[in-house]
C-alpha cells in the first residue's frame, strides 16, 4: 500500500527550493497524484513572485451599473468596507515615501458582534469611557509639493485588568488615510497582537494587522473607515488558534475624535 | 459559526458576548451569493460586487492598462453577469470562475475593437471568435490577479505574513522578527498559506477560466 506524500511537505519543499529526500524522489517519479499536487505548488510559489496590486473601481460605478440596469442604487457596497479597504494588510513599517503611496484595495474583514440590546448600550459607554484619552488635531504640511496632512494623535489607555499604553496617530493625507501605532507595557502574552478599528456601534469592526510591540507599525486604514464611525482603536492579544475573530481580549484602547 | 469558548475572556466589555463569524453575520459566502444571484435577488448584485469587483476591475486594469477602460469593462461585467443571470447554474458552477470568464469575454472583445481601431483587420478578424479571443488575455496575469484577490481575503495573521513574504519578499526570520512571532509558526503559515491559495485558486478557476 502506499503512503502518499504529506502536502505540508511538498509545500516546504517548494518554500525552501530545496529538491526531496531520495525516498520522497523516488515516489515522486512513481506516482502521479503526488507528482501533480507538486507541481501545482510549484506554479503557485512561482505566480506568488510577482503578484499584482489589487486596483479598486471607483466609488461611482456602482451607482451606473444599477443606472444602467434600471435598478434602485442601493447603498454601496463599499459601506461595508469589503470593496473600500485597503489590501495591504498592514505597513509594519516607518512610513516613507516609496510607501506612503496608498496600496490598492481589497478585503479587510469587518468583524460583527451579536449583541442584545442592553450589551450594545453598555458597551458603547464603557467604549466611550474608557477611549478618553488626550486628542489633538493639527494641519502640519509635509513639504511644498504636497497637500496638507492632517494628523490626530490619540492615547491608548488601558482596559480593565489590564497593563500597558500607547499612542495612535492618525495620518490623513489625498492618498489616504494612515494609522501610526505605538505602544509599550504590553507584556509577553501567548499570541500576537492586532490592531483594529471598532465602529462606535459597537458591533463592527475592521482588522488593521499585526502589530509588533517593540517596532509599533503604520496601517493603511480603509478608506472612509473613519467617517463611518470607525473610531475606536483597539489592540488586543490574538492567541494563535487560528480564529480570526477578535479574542475579546483588549489589552488598550482610544477613540478617534468625531 | 465560531465561538471562543476556552475562558480565555478578560474582563473587557467585551467578555459573554459570543463572536459572530463574518459569513454568518457579515457578508454572505461566495456560494449563498451565488445563489441568491441565479434566484434574481437584488441584493445579491450588491454582494457580488463588493466581493469581486476588485478582481474583475485589476484584471482589466492589467490586461488593458487602463482604467477608463477597465471601468468600462467593470460596469459591463457586472451589467451583463446581471442580466444573464438565468445562465448560472449554481449547482454545477463556481460564480468567480464564471464572472472571470464573462470579463475575460470582455476584456478580448475590447481588445479587438481596438485593433479594428487600428485598421489592423487581420488581428480583428482572428479575434472574432470570442473563445479564442478570451484567450488573448495572458493566463499568469488572470492566475496572479486571482491570487492576489484570495490572499487579500485571507484572515490574518496569515494575510500578513503571506503579504511580507510575496510581495516584500522577506525571509521567514525576518518576517518573525517583524510579527514578533515565533519562526515555526511564520514557516507553518507561509506552508499553510500555500496550500490555501492552491485550493482557492483551483476552486475558483473552476472549468470556465483556464
Ligand atoms: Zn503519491
Amino acid at each position: 500500500m502506499t503512503t502518499h506524500l504529506e502536502d505540508e511537505q511538498l509545500a516546504q519543499w517548494v518554500l525552501d527550493d530545496q529538491t526531496p529526500d531520495t525516498a520522497a524522489a523516488t515516489h515522486l517519479q512513481l506516482c502521479a497524484r503526488c507528482r501533480e499536487s507538486y507541481a501545482e505548488l510549484q506554479e503557485i510559489a512561482r505566480l506568488s513572485k510577482r503578484l499584482p496590486r489589487l486596483e479598486q473601481p471607483p466609488s461611482e460605478l456602482w451607482g451606473q451599473i444599477n443606472a444602467e440596469l434600471g435598478l434602485e442604487t442601493g447603498p454601496v457596497p463599499g459601506t461595508d468596507l469589503r470593496e473600500d479597504g485597503q489590501q495591504e494588510p498592514t505597513a509594519l513599517r516607518p512610513a516613507s515615501p516609496e510607501r506612503t503611496n496608498p496600496s490598492p484595495a481589497g478585503h479587510p474583514e469587518v468583524r460583527r458582534f451579536r449583541w442584545r440590546a442592553l450589551a450594545v448600550a453598555a458597551t458603547v459607554a464603557a467604549v466611550l469611557g474608557a477611549g478618553a484619552g488626550v486628542a489633538g488635531t493639527l494641519l502640519a504640511t509635509r513639504d511644498d509639493t504636497k497637500a496638507p496632512v492632517a494628523e490626530t494623535m490619540i492615547r491608548l489607555t488601558p482596559v480593565a485588568g489590564q497593563s500597558g499604553d500607547g499612542n495612535a496617530d492618525l495620518i490623513q493625507e489625498n492618498s489616504g488615510d494612515r494609522l501610526k501605532v505605538e505602544a509599550s507595557g504590553l507584556g509577553a502574552g501567548q499570541g500576537f497582537y492586532e490592531v483594529w478599528m471598532i465602529n462606535e456601534d459597537g458591533k463592527r469592526m475592521v482588522s488593521l494587522g499585526v502589530l509588533n510591540p517593540q517596532t509599533g507599525g503604520t496601517f493603511t486604514i480603509p478608506q472612509d473607515l473613519t467617517q463611518q464611525g470607525y473610531r475606536i482603536v483597539d489592540i488586543s492579544l490574538e492567541p494563535n488558534d487560528g480564529n480570526p475573530e477578535h479574542s475579546r481580549a483588549s489589552i488598550i484602547r482610544g477613540t478617534l475624535p468625531g | 459559526m465560531t465561538f471562543r469558548s476556552n475562558g480565555r475572556h478578560s474582563p473587557t466589555e467585551f467578555a459573554r458576548v459570543p463572536a459572530v463569524s463574518t459569513s454568518a453575520a457579515g457578508s454572505p459566502s461566495p456560494s449563498d451569493i451565488a445563489k441568491a444571484f441565479a434566484e434574481g435577488r437584488e441584493e445579491s448584485l450588491a454582494d457580488a460586487y463588493r466581493q469581486w469587483s476588485a478582481l474583475v476591475f485589476t484584471l482589466a486594469f492589467k490586461a488593458l492598462g487602463n482604467r477608463t477602460d477597465a471601468e468600462d469593462i467593470t460596469q459591463q461585467v457586472f451589467v451583463s453577469a446581471w442580466r444573464s443571470r438565468a445562465t448560472f447554474d449554481p449547482a454545477t458552477g463556481q460564480f468567480g470562475a464564471w464572472l472571470t470568464g464573462i470579463t475575460r469575454h470582455r476584456i478580448a472583445d475590447r481588445m479587438s475593437a481596438r485593433s479594428r481601431d487600428h485598421r489592423n483587420t487581420e488581428a480583428a478578424a482572428a479575434l472574432v471568435n470570442s473563445e479564442a479571443a478570451a484567450d488573448q488575455v495572458d493566463q499568469d496575469t488572470v492566475d496572479r490577479v486571482l491570487l492576489a484577490d484570495e490572499l487579500a481575503k485571507i484572515d490574518d495573521p496569515r494575510r500578513t505574513i503571506l503579504w511580507l513574504a510575496f510581495y516584500e519578499d522577506q525571509a521567514y526570520p525576518q518576517i518573525a522578527d517583524q510579527l514578533a512571532l515565533p519562526l515555526g509558526t511564520v514557516k507553518s503559515h507561509v506552508r499553510r498559506g500555500l496550500l490555501q491559495l492552491r485550493d482557492r485558486l483551483k476552486e475558483v478557476k473552476g472549468d470556465d477560466a483556464s
